[in-house]
């Protein structure tokens, strides 16, 4: 399977944004069937993909996320009727604009992973976490968070080490 | 003794100063607009225009670290900014709407609590006017009696020549001490100072305008002008003399950073309370306090008017409003004591 | 004058001024209206505000010229709710603020029979920071009305004035828009880098716009956080991103967010691009129809799903 005993140089941080009906219970299916991949994938569990606001995968980058990944129920599987339908919508619109802003959208995973599909789960969690290891960190956000205004900005040796240890 | 500078030797001081690890901060191109901004050498000093935002922020800027904090097992561990870092700079070529702000601010900023952070800016910096030889239709630094070569706030003085070059004065010790180390780059002598700028707005009666702002808390004016008011910041930051700031703990439970950064009394949420009730829960009566602290509580306070006629606000509001307007129609203004209705 | 081929002729605003002002009086003086929202002069030569009207003898303070820049929806958002608990308000509206309203009533914030529309024939507005020349020129148009399609205002009460010829210009946003699009990722990146890190975070994008009419900005708030409040060039990322993101599927390309930023961030490409997506998805134009729902409030089952595995 997918066994990962060797050293990496860089272990990506990856933000996954699942529903409780689905996904996270794929994911569970595959815990328990014991299925290896990656320990880099950090679950956030929500009702439905329909709760997910665009600004949870802004701040997940901002905070440090080098890749982020979204999934929930399958369409026509959703809990709550449409909130998969609707939520499809929001993030192709999102999408769009992290594009347009310069985001690289191979950092960026959607996905429909229902609660029989371990499997899949291991999949795209696996192959996420590859591409976005490939890619290297996602410097672009992180390089924002430590810049000053010109006016604001010195430079002593103590708040160099605090921005520092901002993960 | 007047000493005069050619451009070329100007901007050669802001080399030498530069080379002496100063930062200078001066007018910079900066996509379509010309912005106070740290300058690498002299070459990039542009005095084409007005600099869009005022060089308040040299002293006061558009957002600072004030500490930082982590907390984990062992407890909380606090870093202040130590404000003895701050770098020691020259402003060059700023104009004398923006330096007399300076003073004006100094006021505040060391009033009931030492304002560290401004005052040691203050105190590392050296400013170095320019007097300006171009107003545009929304100056009015002359109605608020300023003047376009006024030195109130610079400790060196620079007056355009006719023939390109400028003259010199050193209106402080810090401006001689500043001439003196860099001796070799003036000459001796006056020159003929080219035409100064003309706002074309009268001399506004700032006396009277108090005396109404007195008794007229309460007044329909305030509807009149200010129902258009969209409630954006725009005035208030580019403003030279505007100085109301947000302290903001930026982070999270394990660590954060404690910033200071620009407020304005046009938002709406600028006097929300806690509670929910907002006392100036309408546009008017904020735009109100913006006129009010600039020529009443700041004048009854500190003898001081919140205003170099820059004319910036009048210059960037989205809605048209226009300060040096409202002053004048205020100063025309019956004086009897309001109605006390809104 | 110079090459009137290249020109839009003045005419037209002297004669829409005249016909403002008396459609608001006769309004005014019938009661039809409790206010009139119009522009007026401004001091300075060549300059105009909005103005608010209720008193029939002040109607020839209204007027339409190239510095009437202002979208007047703004007034009948419930960012402002003083001036429509006034009563009934007529309102004077070009062709893209037309739209705005359009939209608003999509979203339940207006109601058709609340409104008197002065819809005003426009050949185009001054570009922010342009010379207050007149006539309009291909130097002092701004960037919208160069490709404007809604010269004539559809669905008002009354639409007064006459489109004169208008000179070809070419389409800068648009253009704009495609050299974006043609960029690199990273090279799109540092141009909205550089731009944002000039954001002061005055909103004033914000409270121009007739769509931002939330009482409680997700941008202002601080317990949770989503967004950081300090101008500083992270902070202005995000306020620029969900911005954008909030006004997908609304906007109606008034480009008032564009015009008044005192930082020339070009916010409108954001708009555009947006509006562009939308259509290209989902066949949504906004603000040419009462729509109940946004396309961002509804779905297809079959909408594309090309990008979710």
């Amino acid at each position: 399977m997918h066994a990962h005993k060797e050293n990496h140089a860089f272990e990506p941080k990856i933000v996954a944004f699942v529903c409780t009906w689905c996904t996270y219970a794929g994911a569970d299916l595959a815990g328990t069937a014991r299925l290896q991949y990656p320990a880099n994938t950090r679950v956030v569990k929500f009702p439905c993909t329909g709760r997910i606001d665009p600004v949870f995968i802004l701040r997940a980058f901002q905070k440090g996320a080098d890749g982020v990944l979204v999934s929930g129920c399958h369409p026509g599987d959703c809990h709550y009727m449409a909130g998969n339908f609707h939520a499809r919508r929001r993030f192709a619109a999102f999408r769009a604009l992290l594009d347009f802003i310069g985001v690289d959208l191979n950092r960026l995973q959607f996905s429909w992973v229902s609660a029989a599909e371990g499997g899949k789960w291991v999949e795209v969690a696996t192959e996420l976490t590859e591409r976005v290891r490939a890619m290297g960190p996602m410097r672009e956000f992180r390089e924002l968070e430590t810049e000053e205004q010109w006016s604001g900005a010195i430079d002593t040796p103590e708040l160099q080490a605090a921005y520092e240890a901002i993960p | 003794m007047p000493k005069t500078i050619t451009d070329q030797n100007l901007r050669l001081l802001i080399d030498a100063l530069v080379a002496e690890g100063k930062r200078v901060v001066g007018p910079r191109a900066a996509g379509t607009m010309t912005l106070y901004a740290p300058l690498a050498k002299g070459e990039e000093l542009n005095l084409g225009e007005l600099p869009r935002r005022s060089a308040k922020e040299t002293f006061f800027p558009l957002c600072e670290t004030i500490l930082t904090y982590e907390r984990d097992k062992e407890g909380v561990r606090v870093t202040d900014v130590d404000p003895g870092t701050i770098p020691g700079t020259v402003l060059v070529a700023a104009r004398p709407c923006d330096v007399a702000a300076a003073p004006v601010l100094d006021s505040v900023f060391s009033w009931d609590f030492k304002d560290e952070f401004f005052l040691e800016r203050r105190r590392k910096t050296t400013i170095i006017g320019l007097a300006c030889t171009r107003a545009d239709d929304a100056c009015f630094c002359t109605a608020v009696g300023l003047s376009p070569n006024d030195t109130k706030g610079s400790d060196l003085f620079l007056t355009p020549l006719t023939d390109g070059g400028y003259r010199c004065d050193a209106i402080t010790e810090k401006g001689e001490a500043l001439l003196a180390t860099h001796a070799s780059l003036f000459a001796e002598g006056d020159g003929t100072p080219a035409p100064l700028a003309e706002p074309s707005l009268g001399k506004l009666d700032l006396d009277r305008i108090k005396a109404w702002l007195d008794t007229h808390f309460e007044d329909p004016l305030w509807g009149e002008i200010a129902e258009r008011c969209a409630g954006c910041g725009a005035c208030a930051f580019l403003c030279p003399a505007c100085h109301c700031f947000d302290i903001v703990d930026e982070g999270g439970e394990t660590k954060g950073t404690r910033r200071k950064s620009w407020d304005a009394c046009g938002f709406g949420k600028f006097t929300n309370h806690a509670s929910g009730h907002n006392p100036r829960d309408v546009q008017p009566q904020r735009y109100r306090n913006r006129i009010m602290h600039k020529f009443k509580y700041y004048v009854d306070k500190f003898d001081q008017r919140l205003c170099t006629g820059c004319g910036r606000c009048i210059r960037a509001c989205p809605v048209g409003i226009d300060i040096a307007e409202i002053l004048s129609a205020i100063g025309t203004r019956d004086q009897e004591p309001g109605t006390g209705k809104d | 004058m110079t090459n009137t081929a290249q020109t839009i002729d003045p005419a037209l605003y002297a004669a829409v001024t005249d016909a403002i002002r008396a459609e608001a009086k006769k309004v005014l003086e019938a009661g039809a209206a409790a206010a009139v929202v119009g522009w007026q002069a401004g001091r300075r030569q060549g300059t105009a505000m909005p103005a608010i009207i209720t008193d029939p003898a002040k109607v020839a303070e209204l007027i339409f010229s190239p510095a009437c820049v202002n979208n007047l929806a703004l007034y009948l958002s419930k960012a402002k709710k003083e001036i429509r608990a006034r009563g009934r308000i007529a309102i004077v509206v070009k062709g893209c603020d037309l739209k705005a309203l359009v939209g608003l009533m999509g979203e339940n914030q207006l109601k058709r029979e609340d409104l008197h529309v002065i819809g005003v024939v426009c050949a185009g507005v001054q570009r922010a920071g342009a010379a207050k020349d007149i006539p309009l020129s291909e130097e002092t148009i701004a960037g919208k009305c160069r490709e404007c399609t809604v010269h004539t205002p559809e669905g008002a009460d009354v639409t007064v004035g006459t489109l004169p010829d208008l000179p070809h210009f070419t389409p800068v946003e648009s253009e704009e828009l495609s050299r974006l699009e043609a960029m690199t990722p990273a090279q799109r990146w540092s141009f909205w880098k550089e731009h944002f890190a000039r954001c002061i975070r005055c909103y004033a994008c914000r409270q121009v716009c007739p769509f931002c009419y939330c009482e409680q900005c997700l941008c202002d708030r601080n317990r949770p956080q989503a967004v950081e409040t300090t101008p500083r060039p992270a902070g202005n990322m995000a306020w620029h991103i969900v911005r954008a993101m909030h006004l997908a599927g609304r906007c109606a390309g008034c480009a008032e967010c564009e015009r008044v930023c005192p930082m020339d961030i070009p916010l409108n490409l954001l708009n555009r691009k947006m509006a562009k997506e939308l259509k290209e998805l989902y066949g949504h134009e906004a603000g040419f129809e009462v729509k109940e729902k946004g396309p961002l409030a509804q779905y297809r089952e079959d909408d594309d799903q090309s990008f979710i595995k």
